[in-house]
């Protein structure tokens, strides 16, 4: 469902990202971690067409981002790591004003902004201004917006940022149902624990390279393949510390 | 552990404007030489304007003197708005405070160091506007050094003074209203303030003043210019420190300039003493304000039914900018400056001595017929700067929304463009039309008129674009700071030359066409042709900038990242 071909991104000198190849599934919920600047916002915004890569491309559905952006796009639900938003409207304008985005309207979209403003706990606030929100609620305004449209993928980066525990439980639950239901899910998180939980298949990003990816006992082979490393436990942090070679204090 | 001392806490905005000046000295270098031209001609002005002051031997040196005053008063009054929305600003809405607020910093030392901020983000006006005239005065009274000394020696306490009373109302306004309805106010007082200021300078006609008669009307109310020079006003103090130094009459300039400092000196601590003493208790209640929107607003109920007609992007981006629009005060109070404007402009040609049937009324009305053109486009293009080029940085952080949705770049140019080429059209036109009645031009003329300014306005929309793509400004919020940016400076004088050069092409074929209306002759075949080439050239210019300011804004979009 989701496809990078030799993916890159370089900004003069400096490689973002450096040939980057993955191809995850429909239904898979796919987690991309990584050290800071290890180029996974820089591969998300190339992933949803709003950065323009050097070279590669990337395949959504049956549709080249480069080639036919709009279809592409058309697919794709996207959750970005700073909820900035249209400040003077009220989330019930947003939310229709992004349907409208995406060809949704009517009493469809009215229906689906009602059930989105329910279930992320924004109907109290749905006729406030956007500007009166707290960082949580925007991102969970975010992530409905991005839901609006009913996509078959959908690629957040750093959802949980902000979130109190009760929206983060709630998101989990509902990537996992949104999962359950075939929607592929990519998901950028630091939340090592959250990868854990929710993620068929992980994949780690340093420096601009995938330095591995695999479902979790994968990585936890690939980690214990590593002879220069005291051995750890298998938490995904371990696995992530010694993968990443940051077990040298690096934070 | 010691506070931070104060050059700490201002390091960061210095070190921002230094980083800024490295970086863009193209930029340094192009405003360097805007001011410097803007400098001479007010320098120009004032020194001619004091040199004839001269001439007038009984009142003269009253009238020299009443100007100065009028000066310090009208920067008085400016400053003191000015320091007012600065202050709202520095004080209780930049973010950087609430880093200040956390730290283990006096709030002596927030209020020295917001304080500062605010007299250098406000007084900077006085510098560009003052320091010409101030100029002119001692070089046409030949004054010696001691004047030039004195008018920094009196300017440094006349700014503080309005800088402590624009700290002091702020502060008062958090404490009863919330600060977003404050700036608000804030915003539109300002505007409203600017648009009855020019109707006002407008309506009283200062074109009577060129006859020796109305001059004298003008010296006369400069005589009676009374009231504001009372002795317990900083701007009579000031003016009192410079006259003597000038050598226009003898005076007390350390008295005065004593009353000054002295003022100065009390104004500021009481700024300080005030905010040190409640600047936790301000600030707290300047976060708060929560605005609901209502449920059923008019626009919500007229927006759909004028956005019916256009294609579902298009509809969608004028519902949301419209919608914006007129909840963001900095946007909305803009129509009151466009409704002077336009008030002004009409009022222009119906005070236009075109009625006495004399022959050199006739030929201003076909010269004001033909700039008016130009004059149309003008006006359409400082709306635009004002409306269109800001538009794309208004999208803000927000533009992620646009780019990540199956929307092309060129549908989104498309819905921009129509959004902001219909309104400005039906503008243009309408002034043409109704100002070209007042002229009485023939109507195939007026025709002519309404198509190149359907042209021009084209170009101006899509070079809007084009620049405001260019020129981003994402974080900024509000629309007239935008178009006040390097960026819409350079947009109004490229918009300038496209006029200017539209207005060229056609001044021939147009004066053919008075001049065979005059003379009731037909035109020769050759000419004819000639009038037709110009048309065309003009519509190939204005087309052509059209798509290239078109493919300028695609390529700058493309690029652009929130």
């Amino acid at each position: 469902m989701i496809r990078c071909v030799a993916l890159r991104k370089t900004y003069g000198s400096v490689v973002a990202v450096d040939d980057l190849d993955l191809e995850i599934a429909a239904g898979e919920v796919f987690g991309f971690i990584g050290p800071n600047g290890a180029g996974k916002t820089t591969t998300i915004k190339m992933m949803v067409g709003i950065l323009a890569p050097t070279s590669g491309t990337v395949i959504l559905g049956d549709y080249d981002i480069r080639e036919a952006p709009e279809a592409a796009k058309a697919l794709t639900g996207y959750v970005p790591d700073q909820p900035a938003l249209y400040d003077k409207l009220t989330g019930i304008e947003f939310l229709r004003f992004v349907g409208g985005l995406y060809g949704v309207s009517g009493d469809v979209l009215d229906e689906r902004c009602h059930d989105l403003l329910e279930e992320f706990g924004l109907v109290d606030r749905a006729f406030e201004l956007i500007e009166t929100y707290s960082h949580g609620m925007k991102q969970r305004l975010t992530i409905a917006a991005a839901l609006v449209h009913r996509p078959r993928i959908l690629i957040l980066d750093e959802p949980m940022v902000g979130m109190d525990p009760q929206g983060a439980l709630a998101l989990r639950r509902l990537l996992s149902a949104l999962a359950a239901s075939g929607v592929t899910i990519f998901l950028s998180t630091h939340s090592l624990a959250v990868a854990e939980e929710l993620c068929d298949r992980i994949a780690v990003l340093d420096g601009g390279r995938i330095v591995v990816v695999g479902s979790l006992a994968e990585l936890r082979e690939r980690a214990a393949e590593r002879p220069d490393l005291e051995p750890f436990d298998s938490s995904l942090e371990a696995v992530f510390l010694s993968l990443t070679g940051t077990t040298g204090g690096r934070t | 552990m010691s506070a931070p001392s104060l050059r700490i806490l201002l390091a960061p905005r210095m070190l921002a404007a230094r980083t800024a000046l490295r970086r863009s000295r193209t930029k340094v270098a192009i405003l360097t030489l805007v001011t410097a031209a803007f400098w001479a001609a007010s320098f120009a002005f004032f020194e001619r304007t004091l040199a004839y002051f001269q001439t007038i031997t009984a009142l003269g040196p009253m009238l020299t003197q009443r100007l100065l005053v009028m000066l310090f008063v009208s920067f008085f009054a400016v400053l003191l708005i000015s320091n007012v929305v600065t202050a709202l600003t520095t004080f209780y809405l930049a973010p950087e405070v609430r880093l200040l607020l956390a730290a283990p910093v006096p709030p002596r030392r927030i209020h020295d160091a917001r304080f500062v901020e605010t007299v250098v983000a406000s007084s900077w006006m006085v510098l560009l506007f003052g320091l010409p005239a101030f100029l002119a005065y001692g070089v046409v009274y030949q004054a010696g050094p001691l004047f030039y000394l004195g008018t920094v020696a009196t300017l440094l306490p006349f700014l503080l003074i309005p800088a402590a009373i624009g700290v002091l109302v702020t502060t008062a306004l958090v404490l009863v209203f919330p600060a977003r309805r404050a700036r608000d106010a804030l915003v539109v007082a300002t505007v409203a303030l600017a648009a009855i200021g020019y109707l006002t300078l407008r309506l009283v006609r200062p074109e009577r003043l060129a006859s020796p008669s109305d001059l004298a009307g003008f010296a006369a109310f400069l005589a009676a210019f009374e009231a504001p020079a009372s002795p317990y006003l900083p701007t009579t103090w000031a003016a009192e420190v410079l006259i003597p130094l000038l050598g226009a009459r003898p005076g007390e300039p350390l008295f005065f300039f004593g009353l000054l400092v002295t003022t100065a000196g009390v104004c500021y601590l009481a700024s300080a003493s005030v905010v040190q003493r409640i600047f936790l208790t301000a600030w707290s209640r300047a976060q708060e304000g929560r605005t609901r929107a209502r449920r059923k607003p008019l626009l919500g109920v007229l927006l759909p039914r004028l956005s019916r007609p256009l294609p579902r992007i298009p509809a969608l981006l004028l519902t949301k900018d419209v919608t914006v629009f007129f909840r963001d005060a900095s946007q909305w109070s803009q129509l009151l400056l466009l409704g002077a404007l336009v008030v002004v402009y009409v009022y222009n040609f119906s005070v236009l001595p075109i009625d006495d049937g004399t022959p050199l009324a006739t030929t201003l009305r076909d010269v004001v017929a033909f700039c008016n053109l130009g004059l149309a486009a003008f006006v359409t293009a400082s709306v635009a700067v004002r409306f269109v080029y800001p538009s794309i940085s208004l999208e803000g952080r927000a533009w992620w929304m646009l780019r990540s949705a199956p929307v092309s770049l060129p549908t989104l140019w498309w819905s921009k463009f129509l959004v902001a080429f219909l309104p400005l059209t039906v503008l243009g036109e309408v002034l043409i039309v109704v100002t070209n009645r007042y002229l009485g031009v023939a109507p195939g003329l007026t025709l002519v008129f309404m198509a190149t300014l359907l042209l021009v306005v084209a170009a101006i929309v899509s070079l809007g674009l084009a620049f405001g793509a260019a020129y981003p400004r994402l974080d900024s919020t509000n629309a007239a700071q935008i178009a006040t940016g390097f960026g819409g400076v350079i947009y109004m004088v490229t918009c300038l030359g496209l006029i200017a050069a539209v207005i060229a092409i056609e001044a021939w074929p147009v004066a053919r066409l008075f001049w065979r209306r005059v003379g009731a002759s037909p035109l020769a075949p050759v000419e004819r042709t000639l009038v037709a080439l110009a048309f065309g050239l003009a519509f190939v210019l204005t087309a052509t900038i059209t798509e290239v300011g078109r493919r300028s804004a695609l390529r700058s979009l493309a690029a652009l990242q929130p």
